[in-house]
C-alpha cells in the first residue's frame, strides 16, 4: 500500500516523502508506535465486536427468513414498531431498570468508597476485612446469588412479621425496599472496593505527611488529596456500576432478550437489545464527557 | 513492622488519641457489621452443600445445617461420572481455557491501553469511542454473530473458540486505560533517553508498574471466565470439551428436579473454590502499594 501510494504521488513531493522515512519526527513516530501497540487489540475487538455489532443492526432491521444459513429480510423499522407500539412490557421494563440503576449507582460508587478508605487504614485484620468484602463477587456470578436473591432465601433477609405489623404496612414496606437494596449493593460492590483499594495504594503517604505539617484535617485531606487522586478510579467504577446494573442478568430487559434469542426471535431480540444497548451508550458517554473534565490525572504534568 | 510502630506512636498525642479511638470503635463496628453481611453467602453456601435434604425444604428456610451430610457429593460424583468423560477432564478444560484467556486478555488489553495513553497515536479518540460503545454491549447481543465468525473459521469445539472472543475486551482496556493515565511521562521520557525500546520500556517499566491494575484485572477474568457458562454452551458440541459450569449445569437438571437438589450447592462451593484460591494468592499482589515511590519528585 505504502509503496503504491509513493509512485502515485507528484514528482515535487518525493524528496519530502523520503525526508520523511528517514528520520520520522517524533510525533509520528511514537504515533505508529502507539498503533503498533493497539493492533492486537484492535484486531479482536473489530472481529468479536464490531462485525457482530453491524450484524445485529441489520438483524434488527429485518426477518430472518432462514435460520440456517442466516439469511435476512430488510423489513425496515418493523420490529422496533412493534416494540414501542404493541409490547406492553417493553417500556415500562426499560423505564424501571433505568430507574434502579440511576438510584443504585451512585449509592454503590459512595458505599464502596467509604468501605476501601475504612479497609486502607490501619486497622486490625484488614486483610481478613478484604477478603471478606470480596467473597459476595466471587460468589456473585455462580448459583448461589440466585438462590440468595431469589425467593428461596426471602424469608431469611426480611423482618419478623410481629414487627411488621407494629411499625405500619407502608412504612414497612420502605423499610424492606431499602434493606434489600442495600443487600444488593453491598453483594455487588467487591469489584468497587478492590478497584478503589487500588486505587488509594496509588497515592503517595508523603502527601498526606505534607499535609499533615501543614496542619490540614482528616477532612480537608479527603477533599484535597484523596478525592481528586482516586478521581480517574471514581470514573471507572461509575461506568463499570452502571454497565453492571444494566446488562445484569437478572435485570428483567436482559432476560426478555435472552428469552427472545433462545426462542429463535432473533430479529426482535436484537432490536430490543439495540434500542437498550444505544441507551446504555449515551448514558455512558454523557457520563464520561462529564466526569473527564473532573478528572485529575497525576500522570500529566 | 516498623511502619506501624511509627504510625502508633504518632497517634498517641493528647487530643488525637482520644478523638481516634472513639472512631476507630465506631469503624469496627461499622466493618464488623458489614462482614457478618458480607460473608452470608459464603456461610449460606457451605451449609448448603452439606444439607441433607429433608433440611433443604424446611420452611422458613435455615441458615445453619444441623446434621451435616456427605450425601450432596456423593450424589454429585454419582451424576458426573456416569456420562463417558471423566470429573477431572472438565476441571483441566476449565482451568485451562480460564488460564489462557488470562494470561492473553492481561497482555493485549495492558498493550493496547499503554498504546493508547501514551503515545496518542492518529485515531485515538475513535478508538475510545469504540471502547465506549463495546462497554454498554452485553455479550449475550453479539453472541450469534460471534457464533457465526467462530463456524466460519472452523474454530467450533476448541478451546481456541472459547479463548480468542474473550480476549480483547472492552471492559479490561478501560480498566488498564484508567490506571495507565497514572503513569508519569517523565518516567517513560527518562527511559527512552537512556536509549530503551519501546517493548523494553513496555516491559521492564509500565507492566511493573501497572501490577496492582492487572493483578486486579486477572481476578476479575478469572471470575468472569471460570464462571462462564454461556459461550462453552454456544461452541462447545462434544462433552470432553465442555467446561465445569457447564457439565455441572447439564447434570443439576432444572430447578424442579427435587431427587438431586442438594447438588447445585455442593457443585457450586466445589466451582468457587479455585477463584477464592486464585483471589488470596492475587490478593498481595492487587493490594501492593503502588511502585509510585521512587517516581515522585
Amino acid at each position: 500500500m505504502a509503496e503504491n501510494k509513493q509512485a502515485k504521488q507528484p514528482k515535487v513531493k518525493e524528496p519530502k516523502v523520503k525526508k520523511e522515512k528517514k528520520g520520522m519526527t517524533i510525533k509520528t513516530r511514537r504515533s505508529l508506535e502507539g498503533i503498533m501497540f493497539i493492533t492486537p487489540w484492535l484486531i479482536g475487538t473489530a472481529i468479536f465486536f464490531l462485525f457482530p455489532l453491524i450484524t445485529s443492526i441489520r438483524l434488527s432491521f429485518s426477518e430472518l427468513t432462514s435460520m440456517a444459513g442466516f439469511e435476512m429480510e430488510w423489513n425496515g423499522i418493523e420490529n422496533y414498531r412493534y416494540l414501542f407500539q404493541q409490547s406492553t412490557t417493553y417500556i415500562p421494563n426499560f423505564l424501571a431498570e433505568v430507574k434502579d440503576t440511576l438510584i443504585d449507582t451512585p449509592i454503590t460508587l459512595v458505599f464502596s468508597l467509604i468501605i476501601a478508605m475504612l479497609v486502607n487504614r490501619d486497622i486490625k485484620g484488614r486483610g481478613f476485612f478484604r477478603t471478606v468484602f470480596f467473597l459476595p463477587v466471587l460468589l456473585g456470578t455462580g448459583y448461589v446469588m440466585e438462590v440468595l436473591l431469589g425467593s428461596e432465601m426471602n424469608g431469611v433477609i426480611t423482618i419478623p412479621s410481629g414487627l411488621l405489623q407494629a411499625i405500619g404496612a407502608s412504612f414497612a414496606e420502605l423499610v424492606t425496599g431499602f434493606l434489600s437494596r442495600i443487600t444488593t449493593v453491598l453483594w455487588k460492590s467487591g469489584v468497587q472496593i478492590i478497584l478503589f483499594l487500588a486505587g488509594l495504594q496509588g497515592i503517595s503517604a508523603s502527601l498526606y505527611e505534607a499535609s499533615r505539617v501543614d496542619g490540614a484535617t482528616e477532612w480537608e485531606n479527603f477533599w484535597k488529596i484523596t478525592l481528586p487522586l482516586v478521581s480517574p478510579i471514581i470514573l471507572l467504577n461509575f461506568v463499570y456500576t452502571m454497565i453492571d446494573s444494566f446488562t445484569d442478568s437478572s435485570n428483567k430487559i436482559m432476560s426478555d432478550i435472552e428469552h427472545c434469542f433462545s426462542n429463535g426471535a432473533l430479529a426482535r431480540g436484537a432490536s430490543m437489545g439495540w434500542f437498550y444497548f444505544a441507551f446504555t451508550f449515551l448514558v455512558c458517554v454523557i457520563v464520561l464527557a462529564v466526569m473527564s473534565r473532573l478528572t485529575f490525572n497525576q500522570g500529566e504534568r | 513492622m516498623s511502619k506501624k510502630k511509627e504510625k502508633k506512636v504518632k497517634i498517641k498525642n493528647g487530643k488525637v488519641k482520644k478523638r481516634f479511638k472513639f472512631s476507630r470503635l465506631l469503624v469496627l463496628i461499622l466493618v464488623g457489621c458489614l462482614v457478618v453481611f458480607c460473608a452470608f453467602p459464603l456461610v449460606a453456601l457451605i451449609c448448603r452443600a452439606f444439607m441433607p435434604l429433608d433440611e433443604l425444604y424446611v420452611f422458613p428456610p435455615r441458615i445453619f445445617v444441623r446434621h451435616p451430610t456427605l450425601q450432596n457429593y456423593k450424589d454429585l460424583l454419582t451424576s458426573l461420572s456416569s456420562s463417558t468423560v471423566p470429573f477431572s477432564r472438565y476441571i483441566f478444560n476449565s482451568l485451562w481455557v480460564t488460564v489462557v484467556t488470562v494470561f492473553c486478555t492481561i497482555i493485549v488489553c495492558s498493550m493496547g491501553a499503554y498504546g493508547m495513553v501514551k503515545h496518542k497515536p492518529i485515531g485515538a479518540a475513535t478508538v475510545f469511542t469504540v471502547v465506549v460503545a463495546a462497554l454498554g454491549f452485553s455479550g449475550h447481543v453479539t453472541k450469534i454473530p460471534s457464533y457465526m465468525i467462530v463456524s466460519s473459521v472452523g474454530l467450533m469445539d476448541s478451546y481456541a473458540a472459547l479463548i480468542v472472543p474473550s480476549v480483547a475486551t472492552a471492559y479490561n482496556f478501560f480498566l488498564m486505560k484508567q490506571f495507565c493515565e497514572q503513569l508519569p511521562d517523565s518516567l517513560l521520557e527518562a527511559a527512552r533517553i537512556d536509549g530503551a525500546k519501546e517493548l523494553r520500556i513496555f516491559w521492564t517499566i509500565v507492566m511493573p508498574l501497572l501490577k496492582p491494575a492487572w493483578s486486579t484485572l486477572c481476578v476479575l477474568t478469572f471470575i468472569s471466565s471460570w464462571n462462564d457458562s454461556f459461550s462453552p454452551l454456544v461452541y462447545i458440541h462434544s462433552d470432553a470439551m465442555k467446561t465445569l459450569p457447564l457439565a455441572i449445569q447439564t447434570i443439576s437438571g432444572g430447578a424442579g428436579v427435587v431427587a438431586r437438589s442438594g447438588t447445585p450447592a455442593a457443585a457450586a462451593l466445589l466451582t468457587t473454590a479455585p477463584t477464592i484460591i486464585i483471589y488470596l494468592i492475587m490478593k498481595g499482589q492487587v493490594l501492593q502499594t503502588m511502585a509510585y515511590s521512587g517516581i515522585k519528585s
